[in-house]
């Protein structure tokens, strides 16, 4: 088709003032990260400073370390993806595959699971925790996140099992291999890469996670979306230090996001591309 | 012998969903009962005393009370915006850039930054770095522009407008790469076809485009609206409902009513309440998915 050149500039223009757009407030947490506070405070902002590593050091290693609170996170994050994965694999097999009775009523009450509002679950686990004295422990914590990070592993998971052709397993069964050695060595190995996205995602939602967080957490187990407002309080904000904070916390979420860019479209929707309905 | 094979088979089927299926039921479900019994009941750990079944107290309460009407109201207000806004945006920037002939895969790398942020840290950068009075990006482009220096977390209407703007921001990018995805997927032949009986652009979009690609729509619909009305901890970093309860939509009333007031009876009702709406709008949203 013939088009303009006019036209074409104001394509590329519209589509530059958006990159601009997603991209800035990460790039200006960026620079502001290596700025000192008072070159932060500068009116009107500044693009030219002398750049310093004083902040990174400080929230990693000095007075204001987040050492502890990425580790919190870390350790919170891996532990539900462990449990997640453990839990999801089989009984996403199942629903995609396997002659599971009720398998639509299962299906749909996994589904439903998902339409909890968090603060409405964040009641009871607190009051309940609370008795039996897990607040500020990582199992708590851990229990909590399988809420969102279970049912969404299901789904997606789902979708990648039924991609599989079904020749594979019914060859290996022929073998007299048995259902959970198809399973194991034949179905498993064919949704590796479904497998790596999804623990991908399950990582970084618990990564980002902050409500539970904050409310379930405590001295022990404190995760650094919570820390985050360590450097913002009544009397000063600490703004460059805050900015290093933030890009140190976001640096392997978005290393992992950008690494499983081409996946991301399919995490999100869960199916919903190929145009609707699953069944 | 094959209905002793098929039992087999369902017995290994539900040996594998089982596992998942009993700590759903045991961390969603029981966790909803037991919310469901704390909204009929007195529970304030502020006055522990008065604990007691409530009845329909606490439900009632909300009719009188003007903080929950105003939450509701804004729950309402900053659901439909978001995601009309979302949607126009992702829509109309999607059906754009199908259009630009190279340069999508970088637009599609950046639209991945905001989605992958931590909504509480999407919502600190903004706080501090672009919408602070003086400092802030924002003011200064403001008064660039000579619309000179706004308090814009300060002011009521303009907080508002700045918890939808930023939620915006985070979650258009969603809704674009969607359905881009979905545009992309679209057999070419039937627009080469249309284009033959010289159907014009518009007609093309609103006879061939728009049908095809109404499921994946309605779908993004559906979980930017789930993303809404769960959201919290970016409004929490940004102004924390405030000022007032200027930006307190319900789950941040909720969330005050629990676990600042300590009043977790009222706090319950007010998460079933959510938990009725979600559910009447999602009810709604999955009928409009059925093909016409």
């Amino acid at each position: 088709m013939k088009r303009g050149a006019i036209a074409n500039a104001a394509l590329i223009g519209v589509a530059g003032i958006f990159l601009t757009v997603w991209t800035f407030p990460v790039l200006w947490a960026l620079l502001t990260s290596f700025k000192t506070e008072r070159d932060v405070l500068a009116y009107p902002p500044t693009l030219f400073f002398t750049p310093t590593l004083g902040n990174y050091a400080d929230v990693l290693f000095g007075a204001t370390t987040i050492l502890p609170n990425l580790i919190s996170s870390f350790i919170v994050s891996t532990l539900t993806t462990i449990v997640t994965m453990g839990l999801a694999i089989p009984a996403a097999y199942a629903l995609a595959r396997l002659n599971l009775p009720a398998r639509r009523a299962g299906g749909f009450y996994i589904l439903a699971t998902q339409m909890l509002p968090p603060v409405g679950l964040i009641i009871p686990y607190f009051l309940f925790l609370q008795k039996i004295g897990w607040l500020d422990s990582y199992k708590g914590m851990t229990l909590i996140y399988l809420t969102f990070s279970l049912p969404f592993a299901i789904w997606l998971l789902v979708s990648y099992f039924e991609d599989i052709p079904r020749e594979m397993e019914e060859a290996a069964l022929i073998d007299r291999a048995g259902r959970l050695r198809a399973f194991l060595y034949i179905v498993l190995p064919q949704v590796s890469g479904g497998l790596a996205v999804t623990v991908i995602f399950v990582f970084l939602n618990a990564w980002n996670e902050f409500l539970f967080a904050v409310v379930l957490g405590g001295n022990n187990v404190r995760q650094v979306t919570v820390a985050m407002f360590n450097f913002i309080s009544v009397e000063q904000t600490m703004w460059a230090k805050l900015a290093a904070a933030a890009i140190v916390t976001m640096a392997p979420v978005l290393l992992l996001g950008l690494f499983a860019q081409r996946h991301i479209v399919k995490g999100l929707t869960v199916g919903a591309v190929k145009g609707g309905g699953r069944r | 012998m094959l209905s002793k094979v098929a039992a087999r088979e369902r017995r290994f089927a539900i040996s594998l969903f089982l596992p998942a299926f009993i700590v759903l039921i045991a961390t969603t479900t029981i966790p909803l009962l037991y919310l469901a019994w704390n909204s009929v009941h007195r529970v304030d750990m502020t006055m522990p005393w008065i604990a007691g079944f409530a009845g329909a107290d606490n439900y009632a309460k909300m009719l009188g009370d003007p903080r929950f009407w105003n939450s509701f109201e804004l729950t309402i207000v900053y659901t439909a915006t978001t995601v009309v806004l979302q949607m126009l945006i992702g829509l109309g920037l999607a059906l754009l850039v199908m259009q630009i002939p190279r340069g999508q895969g970088l637009l599609r790398i950046a639209a991945i930054i905001p989605i992958v942020l931590a909504p509480v840290v999407v919502g600190l950068f903004w706080r501090t770095l672009i919408l602070a009075p003086d400092f802030g990006v924002m003011d200064f482009i403001a008064r660039a522009l000579g619309l000179g220096a706004h308090d814009w977390l300060g002011d009521p209407q303009l907080a508002l407008a700045s918890v939808i703007v930023i939620h915006t921001w985070q979650w258009t990018p969603f809704a674009f790469l969607v359905i881009l995805a979905s545009l992309a997927s679209l057999p070419p032949d039937i627009f080469e076809a249309a284009r033959i009986d010289r159907a014009s652009g518009f007609q093309r979009f609103w006879y061939i485009t728009l049908p095809l690609i109404r499921p994946a729509l309605v779908i993004v619909v559906i979980m930017r609206m789930m993303v809404a009305l769960s959201a919290f901890a970016a409004i929490f970093a940004v102004t924390g409902g405030g000022p007032g309860t200027a930006t307190e939509i319900l789950n941040l009333y909720t969330y005050r009513t629990s676990f600042t007031e300590l009043n977790f009876g009222y706090g319950a009702a007010l998460a079933i309440v959510l938990l009725v709406v979600t559910l009447l709008i999602s009810y709604l949203m999955f009928r409009l998915r059925a093909p016409r």
